[in-house]
């Protein structure tokens, strides 16, 4: 069992990390604020339940999914379920690659063109059921298991949603990529 | 596409994320070693799945952090005080 009076050396490393998550799940600055105080809040009330030598990092996100849930999702702001139409396989790649004048590495110099912007607006882009798992499983490196028990479904919800939010992601980068004339086409 | 790549990109993600069995991973390598069009396509989502690691952090204010143990303390505080 973990101290209580170790709780601010042990998460407050973490704090950064949870701040931008809390960011990417509310898409606003105040709320994303307040969720991470009341998760750091419930994870000092609560951490002499935590198992030491397990995994902190999981477990106080942990908390903030279920933190950003309970204020947001259960009050009703935006729907909870939406889905996505189907989309290819290697989105983005295909598109890339139907550039006249490709080069052989014109796919990986345009992602090298991305921005913090561009990744942040696609990410946010995404409706919340598929949002959520690209974020802890790209973003946070989560495996597939902590994100079922993270969110409350089951493995194969977490592998489809991923799989179809991650296409969505690369739509939405296509969009910004042609918009900001990066796309490689030759001129 | 011929079918082993059809199979290799249907399991890419699995591959990429390390969700996958040793035995299935060593499948996938050998057919990556042979295609060249499927090994570009398994480092391109890779540099995907890289770029939105990469560049989607955003720093707190440093006021946040000193509000969080600020908070950490006073709750400290009235444990102590009961």
């Amino acid at each position: 069992m973990a101290d209580q009076a170790n709780f601010e050396a042990d998460a407050m490393q973490f704090a950064p990390q949870l701040y931008s998550a809390a960011l990417r799940m509310t898409r606003n600055p105040a709320d994303a604020e307040d969720v991470v105080q009341e998760t750091f809040l419930k994870a000092y009330r609560a951490y002499d339940s935590f198992q030491e030598g397990t995994n902190l990092k999981a477990w106080l996100y942990r908390i903030l999914t279920n933190t950003y849930i309970n204020r947001y999702r259960k009050a009703q702001r935006r729907p909870s379920e939406v889905e996505l139409g189907e989309l290819q396989d290697l989105y983005l790649f295909k598109r890339l690659g139907e550039q006249s004048g490709a080069s052989e590495s014109a796919e990986a110099e345009v992602l090298e063109q991305f921005v913090d912007a561009d990744v942040v607006q696609a990410l946010e882009s995404l409706p919340d059921n598929f949002r959520m798992p690209v974020l802890l499983a790209d973003v946070e490196g989560f495996a597939y298991k902590e994100i079922a028990a993270m969110l409350d479904i089951p493995i194969g919800t977490v592998m489809s949603r991923l799989h179809r939010g991650r296409k969505a992601l690369q739509k939405k980068l296509w969009h910004l990529a042609e918009e900001r004339g990066i796309t490689g086409r030759a001129t | 596409m011929s079918h082993p790549c059809d199979r290799a990109v249907e399991e890419m993600y699995f591959y990429l994320d390390g969700e996958m069995s040793f035995y299935r991973r060593v499948r996938i390598r050998w057919h990556l070693r042979k295609c060249d069009s499927c090994c570009g396509a398994f480092d391109f989502e890779d540099g995907v799945k890289r770029l939105v690691r990469e560049k989607s952090h955003t720093e707190p204010s440093p006021e946040l952090i000193q509000r969080l143990r600020t908070l950490i303390r006073e709750e400290a505080g009235d444990d102590a005080e009961r």
